[in-house]
């Protein structure tokens, strides 16, 4: 089945089967920051915006998102605050693997430009949804703070 | 280029470092960050097929047929194959040194399931979506056989092998038992000390399954290139360890395969194995096409390895003024269905913790078992969380016995600087082994700094009422790689700009090390970080290294790179000295620049267009390392627990890790190394164990319910770098990535007991366990 | 990869309906989709996407009850105002923890439902303030109180008829009410959960409300429990008495199963003590000054 969406701001035609995810539809059309974990919606690692909001890719159809705005890390790249949490990452030591990085960053990003107060609290919630066996989440979490607090 | 140098690297006093010690930006952080794609998945071939493994739905059965014809006749299905296409040749998958001290009961596809997930037979198709349907259409004759789960029982029984053919080595009893290893070794007489001791304390611990749980899962593609060699992509810990096993069972030379390793998404130990990788390579050679396999989490959770679950007795004799006098530690492990590292991890278990304590009578005894149970391998800390546990709960045991604070007990018998490892000269990876005498020790400053960062004498009031408060601390010690056996090495050629390029066989798996190999190389050469160029772990392009385990890179492998920059360091002062019509120790590089003693200075790209262009040379060097000592680094961590005790949930209120690394080469990955290793720990603790249904079945092969720490669990961490300065390390390093995650079970459930006064012997103490405790104990 | 042979699309619930209709086969409806595209039932031959019907708004009643439509996002839910200011905001807590965002954005209150796992978390806080369930075969319009929607694990009454929304009814706005789930680390399905909500009038409970979550086949209302408490006030100091008979009678009317999550011994003592707990905070928190 042919779907229409818009892809990182540009408008897309998909060919995909019905029982495809958005995580191998997004793959399959390049979008390789969004990674495989899990396949089961509990690791995060497939986080991607559905209208600007954090879904996992791996359990959402690939046909939900006919006529909606899917945004991946690489259509993100540009974006001033983006880069200023990527920045934070690189440079606190936040980022050891790499693996869940995408993610999270894409989770982190929706809780800074959502304008919700940002504390230790806030962080840990909206991070819960991305798993990552490397840091311990210490480094993740003050490099979102670092970021905030440029930021404003 | 030279050949293999026994000197130690350079080592300079810590205020004169330039680069090490500081927390440069990560050499593959941008990228990461960005998302780019450096992954194994993230890359195809034209032609690529699909790969799916059909596994055994019984822990132990004779496959005595496979029809694969109606899979074969199905749609994009290309090959299947099951144990009569394949020369069953014997060998280990664990990536060890050769010969690998495991034993040599494996061939790529077993004529008998061992396991309940053992491989039956390999589909290779179109698309992922033909070869599972694929495995829907195999049809498989399987003859059960009677199975066996629990240890003691494996270890009894003889009517039933899980191994019939004898390992040609001899490491384990296939053929005669199901001991995949033993091990017995006595320094001094334990029970002539026991008797005289004025406290005997006798516990039994037991150690869970646990599973590394790396968010990227194993995976792997090969094919074949234009000169028609075999090429393996693959997220592994081993590449060179890799090339020479396939090698083996495929019956090719090393120089017909190249093994690459891109960008990994974590391993700890789970890719210190070949575990799919023979599957693939076999595949492409039968179908002639790329093929890629990519384990599911539900694959990772069955197929893949396991932390040797363990039951530990421990006997301690102690005398009331605190002296320890002796220590028994018997183990008996459960090496799953095949016994790679059954030996090495279970040898780690006494070998990597009983010397914290050196006492003068030590017995350490391994029962090493099959079972048909999933398998186990290495995962971080290699059998050093077992017996840490173990261990650190019993010195709290003795201490609570001779009304003597735990902490006071610990300082007063914990080794020191100078004093040698008892155990060390007994055991060694099967061979002879290397007398280890601590050449530095943070360990007393880590105690002090991490004792009072908890604020272990003024614990906090519970904060709420039904909710008690306890304190709990551990020691842990672990090594520097493997001495003897451990080595690495590293190729570094200068160019034009002054940029150098640093080939190492050494594993980045997330951890940072071709960081931390680029700041030694920087150090050692006087340029800046951003200089260095690292490639890594290609076995075409770099040259040999062991691989990421044992916590070796920094040390081991930092040797060579130290080495191969001092070489080429010498080289340039060699080429000025000449010119400048001086001696070559005269010649100093430093800060981008080489200066002579007349006031002489170029910087170090009017250097490199000197050496190529006018002297003609290509300024560079090889170089390996060895190191005949493995240097322990330490930990003392601590634990803040809070104890619902109505409920049984533990909260861990505040961590804190004091650790003496030697030298800190980049404080930052140190500290996340750290803090990575706690939340893993954490886990062991508390949260994750693999759950089996009695008949070998994994009840819980998904992380809704395998719980590893989300950002929610973790509590407030303080990480304390205690440094001290090794010789034998690269500017005075030791290692990182393991020791920290042996201490915090033992802590946190030191700290349970401390809450509520009742003691946990089994792990993880999930709010079940702690409240049937607490039930029990309640009479 | 799951063997769906269609997808299809609703732009309303009467089309929603005819869709599932018109088979050929077994189909099922999908809004968030995450429970499904998990458990990729094999058995499933198409889906009918029904976000496009209209059906996600969260809307005051004109009667000043809530409406919460079928397809409206547990974050949205979590967000809401109106959710908020209904009956002590427990709704909005609730929602708040099921899961993680990425789960919450998509995750909607009629799949939490409409699963019908023992442990869907939307449910016992939505028993305990007499929700209705409303639902259309395409023709009509009915709803059926939620007590009885529930049949069994997985089972609701529905069969093919499409859920549109949840409406609770105005007489609970001002009902105190809190509840809590029992799990084994932070984020996590639940254990147990309970919920528990009183019609006060002065400082003395009308009705009680206790209902449990993940300890039986359904969401289960601890009735015995509930009645006991009637007529009590709770500034009282054997309030607390009452409220502990309360916690064990409700451990009765559980009927947990042993699984390798938690045995059914556990779960029955932890309902005792969570209610409990429930109970006395909600005491406790009418009566402190604001």
């Amino acid at each position: 089945m042919r779907i229409d969406l818009i892809l990182n701001a540009v408008a897309t035609t998909w060919e995909i089967a019905p029982g495809e995810t958005l995580l191998d539809a997004l793959r399959r059309y390049g979008c390789l920051s969004v990674k495989r974990g899990c396949e089961t919606g509990d690791c995060g690692a497939c986080t991607v915006l559905l209208n600007g909001e954090p879904v996992n890719a791996c359990v959402v159809a690939a046909g939900r998102v006919r006529e909606h705005r899917i945004t991946t890390m690489e259509g993100l790249c540009e974006d001033p605050l983006m880069q200023r949490l990527q920045e934070a990452f690189v440079v606190g030591g936040a980022i050891q693997c790499g693996y869940c990085s995408p993610g999270m960053l894409l989770s982190m990003y929706v809780l800074l430009k959502e304008g919700g107060s940002v504390d230790v609290t806030t962080i840990r919630e909206a991070l819960s949804g991305n798993l990552c066996r490397c840091t311990g989440y210490v480094k993740p979490v003050q490099a979102v703070l670092l970021a905030w607090e440029e930021q404003r | 280029m030279t050949t293999k140098v026994e000197d130690r690297p350079a080592l300079r006093p810590p205020e004169k470092l330039a680069t090490v010690g500081e927390s440069v930006v990560k050499i593959d952080g941008q990228k990461l960050a960005r998302g780019e794609p450096a992954f194994t998945d993230d890359y195809q071939r034209p032609g690529m097929l699909f790969a799916k493994v059909l596994r055994s739905p019984h822990p132990h059965a004779h496959i005595r047929y496979v029809d694969a014809s109606r899979a074969l006749a199905h749609p994009g299905v290309v090959s299947v194959l099951w144990h009569q296409d394949i020369k069953p040749i014997l060998h280990t998958r664990a990536g060890q040194s050769y010969p690998e001290p495991s034993p040599y009961d494996t061939v790529v596809l077993p004529a008998k399931a061992r396991f309940v997930g053992d491989r039956v037979a390999f589909v290779a198709a179109e698309s992922l979506h033909a070869a599972e349907e694929a495995l829907q259409l195999i049809e498989v004759q399987y003859e059960e056989l009677p199975a066996i789960f629990d240890m003691a029982e494996a270890l009894q029984r003889t009517d039933v092998l899980i191994h019939e053919i004898p390992d040609p080595r001899g490491i384990s009893e296939a053929g005669r038992s199901n001991v995949a290893a033993r091990i017995d070794l006595h320094v001094g007489d334990v029970d002539a000390a026991l008797a005289q001791a004025d406290v005997v304390v006798e516990r039994t611990y037991q150690l869970p399954r646990v599973q590394a749980s790396h968010i990227e899962p194993h995976v792997a593609i090969s094919w074949i290139d234009e000169d028609g060699r075999l090429v393996v992509r693959t997220s592994t810990q081993v590449p060179f360890h890799l090339r020479r096993i396939l090698a083996h069972i495929l019956e090719l030379p090393e120089g017909k395969i190249r093994v690459v390793k891109p960008r990994v998404g974590g391993g700890f130990g789970d890719k210190q194995e070949m575990v799919l990788e023979d599957i693939v390579a076999l595949l492409t050679l039968r179908t002639r096409r790329p093929v890629r396999l990519e384990f599911t989490r539900q694959e990772e959770f069955i197929a893949a390895r396991f932390r040797h679950p363990q039951r530990i007795t421990m006997t301690t004799g102690a005398m009331r003024d605190g002296t320890l006098v002796a220590n028994r530690m018997q183990v008996l492990a459960d090496t799953g269905a095949y016994g790679s590292h059954s030996l090495t991890v279970q040898g780690n278990t006494g070998q990597k913790v009983l010397p914290m304590y050196p006492l003068a009578n030590i017995h350490f005894h391994v029962d090493c078992v099959y079972t048909n149970h999933p398998i186990s391998g290495a995962f971080r800390g290699y059998g050093a969380p077992q017996g840490c546990f173990a261990l650190e709960c019993q010195i709290d045991e003795v201490a609570r016995a001779i009304g003597m604070d735990p902490l006071e007990l610990r300082r007063k018998n914990h080794i020191r600087l100078g004093d040698t490892d008892p155990l060390s000269a007994k055991l060694g990876e099967g061979k002879k082994g290397l007398v280890r005498v601590i050449r530095s020790s943070g360990l007393e400053e880590a105690i002090l700094h991490g004792c009072d960062a908890i604020g272990w004498n003024r614990k906090p009031a519970p904060s709420a009422a039904h909710f008690r408060r306890g304190l709990g601390m551990a020691l842990a010690m672990q090594g520097s790689g493997i001495a003897g056996i451990d080595w690495g090495s590293a190729t570094i050629k200068l160019n034009d700009d002054g940029s150098v390029n640093l080939q190492v066989g050494a594993t980045a798996i997330g951890q940072g090390s071709d960081t931390v190999l680029a700041q030694i190389a920087a150090e050692e050469l006087g340029i800046a970080y951003e200089k260095v160029i690292v490639l890594s772990s290609d076995t075409d392009l770099t040259p040999f290294d062991v691989g990421a385990y044992a916590s070796s890179t920094t040390y081991v492998s930092g040797g060579a790179v130290a080495k191969a920059a001092r070489q080429l360091r010498e080289q340039l002062a060699s080429i000025l000295a000449e010119k400048w019509d001086c001696v070559s120790e005269e010649v100093i590089l430093a800060d981008d620049m080489a200066r002579g003693p007349m006031g002489q200075a170029m910087t170090i790209q009017e250097v490199a267009l000197h050496a190529l262009y006018v002297a003609k040379v290509q300024p560079g060097a090889t170089a390996s390392h060895l190191s005949n000592e493995s240097p322990p680094p330490f930990a003392a961590q601590f634990a803040d627990v809070e104890v619902d005790t109505e409920t049984g949930q533990v909260f861990v209120r505040k961590f804190v890790s004091a650790v003496d690394v030697g030298t800190v080469v980049h404080p930052l990955l140190t500290e996340g190394q750290i803090e990575g290793a706690v939340a893993q720990a954490m886990g062991y603790a508390l949260w994750e164990e693999v759950q089996l249904d009695g008949q070998g079945r994994v009840l819980n092969p998904t992380f809704l319910d395998y719980k590893i720490a989300s950002a929610l669990d973790m509590p407030e961490m303080e990480t304390i770098l205690v440094p001290s300065q090794e010789p034998t390390g690269p500017f005075g390093a030791k290692a990182a990535g393991e020791v920290p995650i042996d201490g915090p079970a033992p802590a946190i459930i030191n700290a349970i007991a401390d809450a509520v006064g009742v003691r946990l012997y089994r792990i993880p103490a999930t709010p079940e366990r702690v409240w049937r405790a607490l039930q029990e104990a309640s009479g | 990869m799951w063997n769906l042979k269609d997808y299809r699309y609703a732009n309303s619930a009467a089309e929603a309906v005819a869709l599932m209709r018109r088979g050929p086969g077994r189909g099922l409806y999908i809004a968030g989709g995450t429970d499904l595209f998990q458990a990729q039932p094999a058995d499933c031959d198409f889906v009918v996407d029904i976000n496009g019907a209209g059906l996600g708004g969260v809307a005051r009643t004109p009667d000043g009850g809530l409406f919460l439509g079928a397809t409206a996002s547990l974050e949205r839910i979590a967000r809401s105002n109106f959710v908020h200011d209904f009956a002590g905001g427990t709704i909005a807590v609730v929602a708040q923890r099921c899961g993680n965002r990425p789960v919450r954005t998509v995750g909607t209150i009629g799949g939490n439902l409409c699963h019908g796992l023992p442990s869907a978390d939307m449910a016992p806080i939505l028993l305990a303030l007499d929700a209705k369930a409303h639902f259309t075969d395409g023709k009509e319009k009915q709803s059926i109180s939620l007590s009885e929607f529930f049949l069994g694990p997985r089972q609701t009454v529905l069969g093919d008829r499409l859920l549109l929304g949840i409406e609770i009814p105005p007489h609970t706005r001002d009902w105190h009410t809190a509840a809590k789930k029992l799990s084994r680390t932070a984020e996590d399905i639940s254990l147990v959960h309970v919920a528990v909500a009183m019609e006060l009038t002065g400082q003395t409970i009308q009705t009680a409300r206790i209902v449990l979550g993940a300890v039986a086949p359904t969401p289960v209302r601890a009735i015995p429990a509930e009645e006991f408490l009637s007529q009590l006030d709770i500034t009282l100091p054997e309030a607390t008495t009452r409220f502990e008979a309360a916690a064990k009678l409700a451990a009765a009317d559980a009927q947990p199963v042993s699984d390798h999550r938690a045995s059914a011994e556990y779960r029955c003592a932890m309902v005792e003590i969570m209610t409990r707990r429930l109970l006395k905070n909600l005491a406790a928190s009418w009566s402190a000054p604001p």
